[in-house]
């Protein structure tokens, strides 16, 4: 665990330190741009593009001056993959249209969850995660699901404290629905939906007695970050957000426990999807002075000087490049698109429109800059291998890779990019190559093309010396999909 | 759990099936790279180090959410505590388990309690630092890299391993055991660390020569991931080696069971990944640094029963690994610390729980602590201006006896300063 949206990086490059490990020196090298020399493989015959330099470090070669690269690239980064009809079809619209498509073609809904019915939502995480990994799979619009992952890590819940496992999946309807919305309703929906409300115990917490936990991850890891508030603010805010609770049950189930012991237990129903109620006699009935003003403020006037502050846009702006552009922003690009956000009243759509058609996005520097999420990694695997049949073992293989839907390692949500990388990350990765192959019964696409098309026909040399030693389909299948190459976007 | 399959119980089927992916061609595949290094001979090697000349180990237990330090060490005699908390005091006091005439650890730690009647406990109260802060991962952060400015970014134990113990990146010298990501105390990019999620499951499924052939892969990666990349697989496939060995020595002789059930089920395995912890250590894998969490504590709701939860899960785990180590003969080698954020908040919420505090207890565990209670008693009278107890001990006097006397490490190198000594050790080492 570790601070989750870095500070960006300053215009100029990091000193150099003293007494460099081989490692170190590559960093940095590649950090600060000197280091060069790479090889591509192009049409499956290897050049060696060697420019000067003397540092150790090489870094790829980016080919994001073709329209085709910045294409791939920009699926990527936005859906979970394609199949080669899939980005051939992009290939045509190109990179424009594409982004045009990606922001204004409304969410396909999963289908309902049958088990969302269930008495207190006591069914299976699996059955929920299933579900979830099921629909990415097969949805037709991608960019849904990866801006729904994205919102679930930031306004996270998870379902062992939630304990009630329809609140999860509401949650999660929710943000598909509002992916591409406001962040001022997306505030006031988090802040009384369900699954929060436990999770970070607000319908728990009445003004007479006001419990912070809400209050603080709302500003510090929601909108504002840390340093931007003072440990007041927090208690004021405990009051002023006071009173919520989780919405009446439709109807009560007495359901049998413990058959052995005849235990029995009451447990709510609900047939529809409901947000939290406000209860006036659990709210704090005095004023309070938050973030600088006095008065009596209720959940919409704390939302709003939130969101009058100057820290909340960029705060945004910085967690969304480091999703979807780069680790290393410059502060000047932060600014810029927080602006806009801001500008633009918060409207999510008009932000994610100013980072895909951002220069920095398609920048050579950004090349590879990013690493895949498990379930990024994944799907895009089983999408590259045009598999159907993978949802169990995605849904099985996420936690050893450091990702188990509706299950984040903490309020934070997941880490990402090199916090994804560790020894025992790297094998189950590998792992799930091995599995997927050998559960691929049915014959695979060819891979004639998969170096060029999912890895941009950039290639390690030791990438590229594998496959050409690669005695059959299955192999170079196995080579593409677990080569460092895949693990990037 | 369900029936669905995994991909480690579908390792030994597949290891048939994979053979299709490497069959004939697998040779060939893996043809002009070495052979995965003698990752048990390295291990060792890295054992014997530059200026440390001990064999000492270090375990941390970290307890992630802000473990409760006053249900930890329980104050039996201070009224304000049950003005402070009118619902939790009354039981947490009555079924404490007494250490001296004030205070007595909380009813769930008895194992802990066998120890310290047996001398080997010792417990730092009032650990923090000045100005603290309440956010979880700021204070986690300073915790991790031992620096309340924020000014340095690798992480205190990852520093100790860069400097004192191995510069060239031996795998298995420091390791984090049932985590899948390498925690923020053990980073540092000059040093290489493993991480462990599950003993029983970790390896290539396909075998050898998978292994073979993601070793080759991974080779001079380009890019601003290449190294780390490289570095995690170089690290695995000796990691991978070291347990093949390990494993066939290793036979646990205690009850790592879960002995409680959580209220919320743990995402920590912790039982489980101080067995992993115990079988590196006793089979001479080279291992001084350890680290493994137990998450949960954050108890702003209904504090009662899943702190007291999380006291036994604790216990349970420690006790096992303390009675494992020394059944073995290692338990002379070994220190258990235990680490968390922050205390909380003395005054109770109206969730029957409490929020993110401050100063906390710390405790010591094994055959190396001078039982006692180290440190002084925090005031629930004097309370700073946001209600919280007031630090007595900086967190980093502990480290820097932890370094400097158990592991024999240059404490000042490593935390750039020097701090107020607490003796809780037999028999300090000599600083080299």
């Amino acid at each position: 665990m570790a601070l989750r949206v870095p500070e960006p990086a300053t215009e100029t490059a990091p000193p150099v330190r003293k007494g460099f490990t081989r490692r170190q020196a590559l960093a940095a090298a590649v950090a600060t741009g000197v280091g060069v020399g790479a090889v591509r493989l192009l049409g499956g015959t290897i050049q060696n593009i060697t420019r000067s330099g003397s540092a150790s470090g090489t870094d790829w070669v980016s080919p994001l001056s073709r329209e085709s690269a910045r294409v791939a690239q920009l699926l990527r980064r936005t859906t979970f993959g394609y199949t080669q009809a899939q980005l051939d079809s992009a290939l045509s619209d190109g990179f424009s249209k594409t982004v045009d498509r990606l922001l204004e073609t409304k969410p396909q809904e999963p289908p309902v969850l049958a088990a969302a019915g269930t008495p207190g939502g006591r069914f299976s995480p699996q059955q929920l995660q299933q579900w979830w990994v099921d629909h990415i799979l097969t949805t037709s619009t991608p960019f849904a699901e990866r801006m729904t992952l994205f919102w679930h890590g930031h306004f996270t819940s998870d379902y062992r404290k939630t304990g009630d496992n329809t609140f999860m999946y509401w949650q999660n309807l929710t943000w598909r629905r509002m992916a591409l919305t406001n962040l001022g309703p997306m505030l006031l929906q988090v802040t009384t939906d369900p699954a929060m409300l436990r999770y970070l115990d607000l319908a728990t917490s009445t003004g007479q007695s006001p419990n912070e936990n809400y209050s603080r991850e709302l500003m510090e890891l929601f909108t504002m970050g840390a340093g931007n508030y003072t440990e007041d603010d927090v208690r004021q805010s405990a009051k002023a957000l006071a009173g919520w609770q989780q919405p009446p049950p439709d109807s009560i189930a007495t359901v049998t426990v413990d058959k052995a012991k005849m235990v029995t237990q009451k447990l709510p129903v609900y047939s529809t999807q409901k947000p939290g109620v406000f209860n006036p006699k659990r709210a704090y009935k005095g004023t309070v002075t938050f973030l600088g003003k006095s008065g009596s403020l209720d959940t919409q006037g704390v939302i709003d000087r939130i969101l009058a502050q100057p820290a909340t846009a960029p705060f945004i702006a910085s967690k969304v490049v480091e999703h979807f552009v780069t680790t290393r922003p410059v502060k000047s690009y932060i600014t810029r698109l927080g602006d806009a956000f801001r500008q633009s009243k918060y409207d999510v759509k008009t932000l994610m429109r100013a980072v895909l058609t951002s220069p920095e996005f398609t920048a050579d520097g950004s090349y590879r800059a990013l690493l895949k999420s498990p379930t990024e990694f994944m799907v895009n695997g089983a999408r590259a291998l045009g598999a159907t049949n993978l949802g169990k073992l995605i849904v099985a293989a996420g936690s050893g890779m450091g990702q188990s839907l509706f299950d984040p390692p903490d309020v934070g949500g997941w880490p990402n990019n090199a916090a994804w990388i560790s020894s025992n990350t790297v094998v189950e990765r590998v792992n799930f190559v091995t599995v997927a192959l050998a559960q691929s019964k049915a014959s695979l696409p060819s891979s004639r093309d998969a170096a060029q098309q999912h890895l941009d026909g950039v290639l390690s040399p030791q990438t590229a010396k594998l496959l050409t030693q690669a005695p059959d389909e299955r192999s170079r299948w196995f080579v593409t999909l677990a080569s460092p190459e895949f693990q990037l976007k | 759990m369900s029936k669905e399959i995994g991909i480690n119980q579908l390792k030994r089927r597949d290891f048939l099936q994979a053979g299709l992916v490497f069959g004939a061609g697998a040779a060939g595949l893996a043809a002009g790279y070495a052979a995965v290094p003698d990752a048990f001979a390295r291990a060792v090697y890295a054992a014997k180090q530059n200026g440390v000349a001990n064999d000492n180990v270090l375990v941390m237990i970290q307890l992630a959410g802000g473990n409760d330090g006053l249900r930890t060490l329980v104050p039996l005699t201070d009224p304000t505590l049950h003005d402070l908390r009118p619902k939790l005091a009354g039981p947490m006091v009555s079924q404490a388990l007494p250490l001296t005439t004030d205070f007595g650890l909380n009813h769930n730690l008895g194992g802990i309690k066998s120890l310290w009647d047996k001398g080997k406990v010792a417990i730092v109260q009032g650990v923090g630092y000045p100005n603290p802060t309440f956010s979880h991962f700021e204070s986690i952060r300073i915790w991790e890299t031992g620096d309340p400015t924020r000014r340095q970014v690798d992480g205190w134990l990852g520093r100790t391993l860069a400097k004192a113990y191995d510069s060239n990146g031996h795998p298995l010298t420091g390791c984090a055991c049932g985590a899948t990501d390498v925690p923020g105390a053990l980073r540092d990019l000059q040093a290489t660390m493993t991480v462990i999620q599950n003993q029983k499951t970790f390896g290539f499924s396909g075998g050898s020569e998978v292994e073979a052939a993601v070793g080759a892969l991974y080779k001079g990666t380009p890019g601003i991931y290449g190294a780390l990349f490289d570095t995690a697989i170089a690290t695995a496939n000796d990691t991978i080696a070291t347990l093949r060995t390990s494993s066939a020595s290793y036979q646990p002789m205690a009850d790592y069971s879960d002995k409680v059930q959580l209220v919320y089920s743990s995402k920590n395995q912790l039982a489980a990944a101080l067995q992993l912890a115990a079988e590196l250590i006793v089979t001479g894998t080279g291992v001084k640094l350890l680290h493994v969490t137990l998450g949960g504590f954050d108890t702003h709701y209904t504090e009662l029963n899943r702190h007291d939860d999380l006291m036994g899960y604790l216990d349970s785990a420690v006790s096992a690994f303390y009675q494992d180590l020394a059944a073995h003969g290692k338990a002379d080698k070994v220190l258990i610390a235990t680490w968390s954020e922050f205390g909380r908040r003395p005054k109770e919420n109206a969730s029957g729980g409490t929020d993110h505090g401050a100063a906390a207890p710390l405790l010591l565990i094994g055959d190396p602590v001078k039982s006692g209670l180290y440190g002084a008693e925090p005031s629930l009278t004097s309370l700073d201006a946001t209600g919280n107890l007031k630090f007595a001990v900086d967190f980093r006097s502990v480290y820097q006896e932890i370094l400097g006397s158990h592991l024999g490490a240059d404490a000042n190198e490593i935390l750039g300063a020097s701090f107020d000594r607490i003796p809780f050790l037999n028999a300090p080492v000599a600083v080299a």
